[in-house]
């Protein structure tokens, strides 16, 4: 700062309205002490000023806002104000406190955000998924339980019930052995037992399995009628021969009936304990039952679903992403 | 800004506001009228308005609303200073007060604001430009000059008054 005959006026300007620095002042204090003749000049500079007037406002109540209860929230909000600068400035003046422990006390107001942040997921969206996903779950575990279970269930329980059908024409049609009497009694049995265990949803399904079932039922028929054909060698004398057989003794020597009687009998008992074993090996789920847990193994989807779903989940990240950008 | 911040800037603003209008025009009503219309839209813009913000705000607002004003009326009123005879006001130091509200009226708006803002509210030239939507230099240079009136005025009075 230069201060001559040229530029005095202006500095004296600045001075007077305090936009010089302090330094700037005192050498313009020192100007006018060294040069009396501009102290004058000054004194006339600052008789331009205003000297302070207090004029009041008469009307400052009207203009105010009358609190009520709802200030409250105006009243905490300030002590929060308050108590952030107080508690920065206090955490300023310690410079022993380690950067961990303000970093520690600046993350619980961090991980106020974070949760779905970085995926782009707002919480309606995420409980949109969430519902997806229960629902799918759901409709797995109930297919699973209808195709796994249910299914073979009822699917042995009609196949014994068409056997048991099966063998009841054939006693009509035939005069079996007591073996093959005692096997419609079981089966009888095991069909009374089992019969209303069966659902009736899948009494429809009936006719549908039938046409499998029937081979295994066809070929018990086709032994059954070659070991008969075996034991009787003429079908005249079929009353007789049962008789005989029913009577002869144990040592009798005769090779053909007792080998015939032998092979029904072993084949018509195997095929009644198969039936027994497959309906031993499945039990019906009671899925209302809280305490059984179900665990899913594998979860199968069409290609074209899958190739959907992953097209809408991309797009609803797209959208996302548009969304923040916005 | 919350409600209790707003009324906090009534008591520490209005009577400030106030007196720059009411030197400004020099009619007590439409100064009030000024300075309610200013507080008014301080309370609809509370929410955009910080609180340490809210003393510049004021007083941008109330100089757009006087400019207003001014042109409107398209004249400054008549006040009661100017009635005031010379010869009187020269002739106490307590008139010298007058003498330099004389000149000061006799200013034109823009110096005259310049001139209550700086002495009045001890604003920077800075704040000034702010308020007035000046730059810096032009506060500086209108205000130097509005300076120099005023002392060129008060020196026409001193050898009356000496």
């Amino acid at each position: 700062m230069q201060l001559n005959e040229s530029t005095y006026e202006t500095i004296f300007l600045l001075y007077i309205d305090k936009e010089l620095s302090p330094k700037e002042g005192l050498e313009v204090e020192q100007f006018i002490a060294d040069n009396p003749k501009y102290a004058l000049e000054m004194e006339a500079l600052k008789a331009t000023l205003l000297s302070a007037e207090n004029i009041p406002y008469a009307f400052k109540e009207n203009l105010k806002h009358q609190l009520d209860a709802t200030s409250l929230e105006d009243q905490e909000k300030d002590w929060n104000q308050t108590y952030a600068t107080n508690l920065k400035a206090d955490m300023d003046s310690i410079p022993s406190l380690s950067t961990s422990f303000k970093n520690a006390l600046k993350k619980e107001v961090a991980t106020e955000g974070i949760i779905l942040k970085p995926f782009g997921f707002s919480q309606q969206k995420f409980s949109y998924v969430a519902i997806a996903v229960c629902l799918m779950v759901f409709l797995g575990y109930q297919q699973l339980t209808k195709s796994s279970v249910l299914d073979l269930t009822a699917t042995n329980l009609i196949s014994a019930n068409t056997k048991t059908e099966q063998l009841s024409n054939k006693n009509t049609n035939s005069n079996a052995s007591n073996v093959e009497t005692g096997l419609i009694n079981k089966a009888s049995k095991t069909f009374a037992k089992t019969n209303a265990l069966v659902p009736k949803i899948y009494q429809e399904q009936k006719l549908s399995k039938e046409a499998v079932d029937t081979k295994k039922v066809q070929r018990i028929h086709i032994i059954q009628k070659e070991s008969i054909a075996m034991a009787e060698p003429t079908p005249d004398n079929r009353s007789l021969n049962q008789t005989v057989i029913t009577k002869l003794p144990s040592n009798y020597n005769n090779p053909i009936n007792i080998n015939a009687a032998v092979i029904a009998t072993a084949s018509i008992d195997s095929e009644t304990l198969e039936v027994e074993k497959e309906l031993t090996s499945y039990e019906v789920i009671d899925t209302e039952d809280p305490n059984r847990t179900i665990f899913i193994a594998n979860f199968e989807i069409d290609g074209n679903k899958l190739r959907g779903l992953k097209r809408r989940v991309t797009s609803l990240f797209k959208n996302n992403k548009s969304e923040r950008n916005k | 800004m919350t409600d209790k911040a707003y009324n906090d800037c009534v008591d520490n603003f209005a009577d400030g506001v106030y007196r720059f209008i009411v030197k400004n025009i020099r009619h007590t009503e439409d100064a009030q009228d000024i300075v309610q219309s200013a507080f008014e839209k301080l309370w609809v813009n509370r929410e955009q308005v910080l609180p340490e913000k809210a003393k510049s705000y004021l007083f941008t607002v109330a100089y757009h609303q006087m400019i207003d004003h001014i042109r409107k009326s398209n004249k400054m009123p008549l006040s009661v200073d100017t009635t005031i005879p010379q010869q009187q006001i020269v002739q106490e130091d307590a008139e010298l007060k007058q003498v330099l509200m004389h000149a000061v009226n006799e200013l034109n708006p823009i110096q005259k604001s310049l001139v209550l803002l700086k002495d009045y509210e001890g604003y920077s030239y800075h704040e000034i430009g702010e308020i007035m939507n000046l730059s810096e230099s032009q506060v500086k240079v209108y205000l130097h000059r509005a300076r120099l009136i005023l002392k060129t005025k008060l020196s026409a009075y001193a050898p009356t008054a000496s």
